[in-house]
């Protein structure tokens, strides 16, 4: 399938500071990609190349085949949903939404039919007449996702469209734009600092840091095979343990911690034997008994606290040289704080992770 | 890079009509002032073959034959009555006794019948080395005897600084009225201003705004209705003497108008605003529970008051204080409408020597002095008000 | 309890002191008598036909008219223009030009009036209308550019970016975004500038001739050689005219306010 949108060796510098790093994106027609990453990771940064406000130093930016590096920002078809809005004060919801119609000379009838369709579609037909000012912040966000629709964009980008919406809200909202992604086949490119927004909605995330992407995958593979440290630690909550690769059958190794014990793992990337790593083992998937059962990987702790947190039971285990956290079902029995256990999960359920 | 550079291009563009103006009529305007104030043409002028025979003179020996022949000439060549006039002017400033002694040499050198040989056989005056030098000295095209003079000082006939005799200080003690007068109003104006910022930031709704209501009002009244308010409220017949006459605390009319009291009150009414709205900024980003927690703490109210709220809202004061005493040193309308000839400022002289007396020279060294002053103070302003608060 | 009394008091005699004499200038314009004096003989409108028909006032009130719209139509384009350039935060010398165009505001009016003079009769342009409106355009600017430099850091940038991706040009977006959105700034920066050259003494003394007398210039002569009730007459249109500006400011400021 051909790509849609290429990023090509892009780099961005403010200054003596860069901020993009010689970065290579692509993404397919009808994909809605995450850029997913801690604030100065560079993923606002892409996206505003993408829309024209800002021009990469080096690089290409492609659009179905077509380098758009010198097409000015009105003229590149793409709708863009800032967090803050960036409503027109002075204009009704209404107007807002006819803006972009108006651009492109759409007769007035259309014009108005078309907002007509816009405004039920993100369920405001009602408010048609009133200001920016007069909404509360939910229908702000949506006044805005129908202005950035209406015009039927090449492409959709989101800047942190939800940060500013409180919880309910913002997963309500979450499940309505991954649901207009759906129906309509757009293509969207999401900037987001929060990992489960994106696990959420998206196809593929890119996982940015420092200027680069780390890892881009589905949720499933950035969630469950982290390539490095940092994705593990970014996404989700991990325990990460260091220890030395003692052999490497196929796509597992066996790593053997300080405390001596083995550990059999899945693979990311390629590890030679002797090397120093780390797993990273998932705390839901870690199970605790107080006898050593038939799993691959057995480690031997002692509870030292354990919270009861509605949905999940978090249990902090000590182990000889490291601590550990796991977070069991709601209809797990209570370890308390003493208790020695034995901590099991299999092979798939941790990674290797090269430094 | 190019979007950036295009759009760098357009801000030039917006900016240069007024920034082209404002040197043209601001910038400009405000050297030629100090350029008069340094410049000193009108000897130089009529005077060029003088000038280049003096500039060989040791400045104390009787004058040459050449000096009286180049000098005869200069006059005889002048045909501007105008520029004459602004010679002698001048020349008698320097040394009084010019006026006579060039009227009778240029009427001298008129008669064409009779052709005097040298300018002693017309006047004996001209022997003197005195006069000679008074014209070497006024020569040069620059000079800094108004700058001089504008603080009381000259140079004597040795060329050195000194401080002129009492009876031509005048500018001192304008100067020093001025301050004083701007420093009482500053006083009067913080005595009154910072208690009312501090009660309007105290209060809210319609009360509040009732006290920054009677701020603003004035504060967008015409400068000249004011001052022609105060103009009927002092007069000796005014409703203030009619009033007081009436509840019978005084016995004749007091005089308020064309004196110093009148020019105080009227000062404060009308800088009072500049005083409260700076002061009320600043307490109005005080949170309100501070003097409560500093209550709870165990402060007594005045002792809170010195400890929280006065330390906090000092730079509201001090703005506040500057901008009233900026624009009070520089006030020009309400002396002049409202004062006695005792309470003029120094905008008054400088309007003077510039309508008055047309000697520019002097409007332009005072003019500089005020100037200078003026910008002093309101670096000192800036520099305080784009401090951010809280930030100490 | 007593503090609150004294408290009370203060700010009542201070609201007297500020707004009093405003108020006790304004019965006297209907005066019948020629002194402006209490108590008012017979109430009359002698005086505002004076001022309107007389012919030293007739003509100050159109030359203030004349010269009051020339200096607004002109500060206002060149001071909009200026804060417009103001914010592209690559102009080099920013904050410099800046101060620059606040500074007439600063300036003692007689120090500017002398260089004023001076400039102005080496151009030939003393005694004329045109010189009078470029002398008041100068200390009206700042009005100008602290009014719509204001108005314009209160917008949005990010509104300005997410029209040029709906398909706006750039001019399109000056004239359908930020013109609108700035537009009390600039016409509360207009009304600013009228009333500063309708105010201004100074400067007209030392470049405006007899032809170009303006309101102002009137009542401060007036007060000066032969006060007349007339000059309550002429203040009291100037606290009506503030009163009514004062309300179109307030106004525009909350509706600047309620946009956002």
């Amino acid at each position: 399938m051909a790509e849609f949108i290429r990023f090509e060796r892009i780099t961005k510098f403010y200054g003596p500071l860069c901020v993009v790093e010689n970065l290579d994106l692509g993404i397919e027609k009808g994909e809605f990609v995450s850029l997913l990453g801690p604030s100065g990771s560079g993923k606002t940064t892409l996206l505003m190349m993408l829309a024209g406000f800002e021009q990469p130093t080096s690089g290409n930016i492609l659009l179905d085949g077509t380098a758009i590096n010198a097409v000015p920002t009105h003229k590149r078809d793409m709708g863009v949903v800032f967090q803050s809005y960036a409503l027109f004060p002075h204009m009704s919801v209404g107007e807002n939404i006819a803006f972009p119609l108006q651009m492109r000379g759409i007769g007035k009838a259309e014009v108005d039919e078309r907002v007509k369709r816009a405004l039920g579609m993100v369920q405001l037909s009602a408010l048609v007449d009133r200001r920016p000012s007069q909404l509360s912040g939910g229908q702000q966000q949506r006044v805005a996702l129908a202005r950035a629709l209406v015009f039927e964009p090449r492409v959709v980008l989101m800047d942190e469209p939800l940060g500013a919406l409180d919880k309910n809200l913002r997963e309500q909202m979450q499940l309505d734009i991954r649901d207009l992604h759906r129906r309509l086949g757009l293509t969207i490119v999401f900037v987001t600092h929060d990992q489960s927004e994106a696990l959420t909605m998206s196809d593929r995330v890119a996982v940015f840091n420092k200027g680069r992407i780390e890892q881009i995958g589905t949720p499933r593979q950035v969630y469950d095979e982290p390539a490095t440290r940092f994705v593990a630690e970014f996404i989700g909550e991990t325990n990460l343990v260091e220890g030395v690769v003692e052999a490497v059958q196929g796509q597992e190794a066996t790593v053997r911690l300080p405390s001596g014990a083995q550990i059999v793992s899945a693979v990311s990337g390629t590890v030679a034997r002797g090397q120093s790593v780390f797993l990273s083992i998932r705390p839901e998937r870690v199970d605790l008994s107080e006898a050593r059962g038939e799993a691959r990987n057995v480690l031997e702790t002692e509870v030292t606290d354990s919270v009861y947190q509605g949905d999940h039971l978090r249990v902090q285990l000590q182990n000889a040289t490291h601590p550990l956290i796991a977070k069991l079902g709601r209809r797990s029995r209570e370890f308390p704080p003493g208790t020695k256990v034995f901590a099991a999960f299999s092979a798939g359920d941790c990674r290797v992770i090269a430094p | 890079m190019s979007a950036a550079s295009s759009r760098t291009g357009r801000s030039l563009i917006l900016l240069a009509p007024l920034l082209l103006f404002l040197i043209g009529f601001f910038v400009w305007p405000l050297f030629s002032m100090m350029s008069q104030a340094v410049s000193d043409p009108a000897v130089l002028k009529l005077l060029p073959r003088s000038a280049e025979v003096l500039a060989d003179w040791d400045r104390k020996s009787p004058p040459s034959a050449a000096m009286q022949t180049a000098l005869m000439e200069d006059l005889k060549a002048v045909d501007d009555d105008q520029a004459l006039g602004d010679m002698v002017r001048r020349l008698n400033s320097a040394r009084s006794g010019f006026r006579t002694l060039m009227g009778k040499t240029t009427s001298a050198l008129d008669e064409t019948a009779n052709p005097p040989a040298d300018l002693v056989s017309i006047d004996k005056r001209w022997e003197k080395p005195e006069f000679w030098l008074a014209i070497a000295d006024a020569l040069s095209p620059y000079t800094d005897r108004n700058l001089l003079a504008a603080v009381d000082f000259g140079r004597n006939a040795a060329g050195e600084i000194e401080h002129l005799p009492p009876d031509q200080s005048v500018n001192s003690v304008i100067l020093a009225r001025t301050f004083w007068i701007a420093g009482l109003v500053t006083f009067f104006c913080a005595l009154i201003g910072f208690p009312y910022a501090i009660i309007a930031a105290s209060l809210d709704g319609w009360k509040r705004d009732l006290m920054l209501g009677a701020v603003l009002l004035p504060l967008w009244t015409s400068l000249l209705v004011r001052t022609a308010a105060w103009f009927i409220l002092l007069q000796e017949k005014g409703l203030i003497n009619d009033l007081l006459l009436t509840l019978g605390i005084i016995n004749s009319p007091l005089a308020l108008i064309f004196n110093r009291t009148g020019v105080i009150i009227a000062m404060t009414h009308v800088l009072l605003p500049f005083m409260v709205l700076p002061i009320y900024s600043v307490l109005i980003t005080i949170p309100k529970n501070l003097m409560p927690a500093a209550a709870s703490l165990g402060a007594p109210p005045l002792r809170a008051f010195l400890r929280v709220l006065l330390p906090l809202s000092l730079r509201g004061v001090a703005s506040g204080g500057l901008l009233v005493f900026i624009s009070a040193i520089g006030y020009y309308i309400t002396p002049a409408l409202i004062g006695g000839p005792g309470d003029q400022m120094i905008s008054s002289i400088i309007a003077f020597y510039a309508t008055g007396s047309a000697n520019w020279g002097m409007a332009g060294a005072l003019g500089m002095v005020l100037l200078v002053a003026t910008l002093v103070l309101y670096s000192v302003y800036a520099r305080l008000s784009s401090e951010e608060p809280g930030r100490r | 309890m007593p503090m609150k009394i004294a408290k009370a008091t203060f700010a009542t005699l201070t609201i007297l002191f500020l707004v009093a004499p405003l108020i006790a200038i304004l019965p006297l314009a209907f005066t019948s008598s020629v002194i402006l004096t209490y108590p008012i003989p017979s109430w009359s409108l002698r005086w505002f036909e004076e001022l309107f028909f007389a012919d030293a006032w007739r003509r100050a009130i159109v030359n203030s008219l004349i010269i009051g719209t020339g200096t607004t139509l002109l500060a206002t384009i060149l001071g909009t223009a200026a804060s417009l350039g103001l914010r592209n935060r690559l102009i080099l010398f920013r904050g410099t030009m800046r101060t620059l165009f606040l500074l007439p505001m600063v300036v003692p009016a007689v120090v500017l009036g002398v260089g004023m003079q001076v400039l102005l009769a080496g151009f030939g342009l003393t005694n004329s209308y045109l010189g009078v409106i470029i002398a008041h355009t100068v200390v009206a600017v700042p009005f100008v550019v602290v009014s719509v430099t204001g108005a314009l850091a209160g917008i949005d940038e990010r509104v300005e970016l997410a029209a040029q991706s709906l398909g706006a040009a750039p001019i399109t977006v000056f004239r359908r975004i930020t013109l609108p959105l700035a537009m009390p700034g600039v016409l509360s920066g207009a009304v600013l500038a009228f009333a500063t050259s309708l105010d201004e003494v100074v400067l007209t003394l030392f470049v405006a001739g007899p032809n170009q007398r303006t309101l102002a210039r009137q009542m401060f002569s007036s007060i000066r050689e032969n006060i007349s009730p007339a000059i309550a007459a002429a203040a009291f249109l100037f606290i009506v005219a503030t009163v009514v500006i004062g309300l179109v400011v307030v106004l525009s400021r909350s509706m600047l306010a309620k946009r956002r």
